[in-house]
């Protein structure tokens, strides 16, 4: 079982790789989330990787990341041990095939028992394979899904997914069928900035913008489903707003685009939530 | 690095746009660093740090509602700083070529090493500076064809850096070029700020903010 206390997790990608445990003392972060490492080493999309509008941010940054052997080389070198030492970590892992997703699986398994829950990555949408695309065939979804929960089977699972290509019900029905023990919802959903000139870009929308879309998300998956672990993820800037997902039913709140207004945004919000955390 | 506020102490107008910004709080950095500034906006801006009149200052060239409200409106700021690589010069024989909105990182430069400094400005300055100033593009361009130094940063605009660099990567100088590219937490955790080198992605925040001219895909 998973125990995210207090309630808060850092999203991935946003927190790349623990660095914004510059700012954050460690008692308010309930857990942190890597970013995404994928089988193969990402240079990312070329630039420009970020635009933001009044409400929303969209970025294209394309899963950059060293890759799972460089990973391994690392954390079994003591390159996160600081941050181990400080908060729960959680990883995050992504590919572009079905075989990819099981490759990094069995990988990833030699060191999984130092991270408290692994989340894969099903919806990034600024990648032409993998990502979004990879629950495109159900079938193969869901034996991927299988073949990975059999990879890692003491491992907490858990599925990030987006809005789009299938209903988030449906796809956590299948999550949750496969042995799954919890979901991210929700990811970035595909958008498009278009500035003066009519120069644009292509990317992940994030922000305010994405806070009633993930907190009709929520509220469809707890309907459904009472005991599916659900990390919340979507617009989360004040306590306010954490509360509102926590009282749909999330176990826990992911907070990502708002460290970019605030880098002490987490304390913030965790002292808001202190009536609630000494309850719990 | 520290998320803290600083306040603003004074706001001097340089030329029709562009305004130093000088702060009450003195803290650490060195010149080439740079601050991230929250505004009204979603994601805190950066701005390359300097000194004016021995305090803590940046420049601001206004570009819409977050810079107006830095010049006009804000009085404590919230801020995380320093990022970004310092800035040490070769030798004393180079020349800081920048826009106003760079003034303040080349005072400091000036401050600490000595280095000369050459201020490129499309419109008349409405304050005196210690420093040479060429108006216009066309004057920018003679003058920078008259230079003679071992080597140069050039910090500005795009269309700035790219006029200087023109004219200058023909010698056999070195050229140091501060980048801007659009910045989420300017500590290297999100790789927005990437840039195309010759020697593939590097990121602005983590890497530079000054690069080397000749690994840039210019």
């Amino acid at each position: 079982m998973l125990v995210i206390n207090p309630p808060i997790v850092i999203a991935s990608g946003v927190g790349g790789f623990g660095e914004y445990m510059h700012f954050i003392p460690p008692e308010y972060v309930g857990a942190y989330t890597l970013k995404t490492i994928t089988y193969k080493p990402k240079s990312g999309n070329p630039p420009p990787r970020m635009r933001a509008g009044e409400f929303y941010i969209l970025n294209s940054i394309g899963l950059e990341n060293p890759g799972i052997e460089r990973f391994l080389k690392d954390v079994k070198k003591g390159e996160f041990n600081h941050l181990f030492e400080k908060v729960k970590v959680i990883a995050s892992l992504g590919g572009e095939s079905k075989d990819e997703y099981l490759k990094i699986s069995e990988r990833f398994s030699e060191i999984s028992e130092k991270f408290e829950a692994v989340e894969f990555n099903f919806s990034c949408p600024n990648v032409e394979k993998g990502g979004l695309s990879i629950i495109e065939n159900k079938q193969e979804w869901r034996d991927t899904l299988r073949l990975i929960r059999e990879t890692l089977p003491n491992t907490f699972l858990i599925a990030k997914i987006g809005m789009e290509g299938i209903f988030v019900e449906k796809a956590v029905e299948l999550i949750k069928t496969e042995g799954w023990d919890g979901v991210t919802l929700i990811n970035t959903i595909r958008g498009l900035h278009m500035d003066a000139g009519r120069n644009y870009v292509v990317g992940g929308l994030s922000g305010p913008i994405l806070k009633p879309i993930a907190l009709r998300m929520i509220y469809e998956v707890r309907k459904h489903f009472e005991d599916i672990f659900i990390i919340a993820s979507g617009g989360v800037y004040t306590a306010e707003d954490a509360k509102e997902y926590l009282d749909l039913g999330a176990d826990a709140v992911a907070v990502g685009s708002a460290l970019f207004k605030d880098p002490n945004v987490v304390e913030k919000i965790v002292k808001g939530l202190s009536d609630r955390i000494t309850r719990e | 690095m520290e998320n803290l506020i600083l306040t603003k102490k004074k706001v001097l107008q340089i030329n029709e746009d562009t305004f130093i910004l000088i702060f009450e709080e003195d803290p650490d950095f060195s010149p080439g660093q740079f601050v991230m500034m929250e505004t009204p906006a979603l994601v805190r801006k950066p701005f390359i740090l300097g000194r004016w009149m021995g305090k803590t200052a940046i420049s601001v060239k206004i570009r819409g509602k977050g810079t107006k409200y830095l010049v006009f409106e804000a009085t404590q700021i919230r801020c995380h700083l320093p990022l970004g690589n310092p800035f040490v010069p070769p030798n004393e024989r180079g020349m800081a070529i920048v826009s106003t909105a760079s003034i303040t990182m080349a005072s400091m430069l000036n401050e600490i090493y000595g280095v000369e400094v050459l201020v490129g400005s499309r419109t008349p300055l409405v304050m005196k500076t210690p420093f040479e100033t060429v108006v216009g593009d066309n004057a920018f361009e003679e003058r920078i064809k008259k230079l003679d130094y071992e080597w140069y940063l050039i910090s500005g605009s795009i269309e700035m850096e790219k006029k200087a660099w023109n004219i200058l990567k023909k010698r056999k100088t070195e050229i140091f070029l501060a980048l801007e590219e659009y910045m989420g937490c300017g500590i290297g955790a999100c790789k927005s700020c990437a840039i195309q080198t010759k020697y593939g992605i590097k990121h602005v925040c983590t890497d530079g903010p000054i690069f080397r001219g000749d690994e840039l895909c210019w």
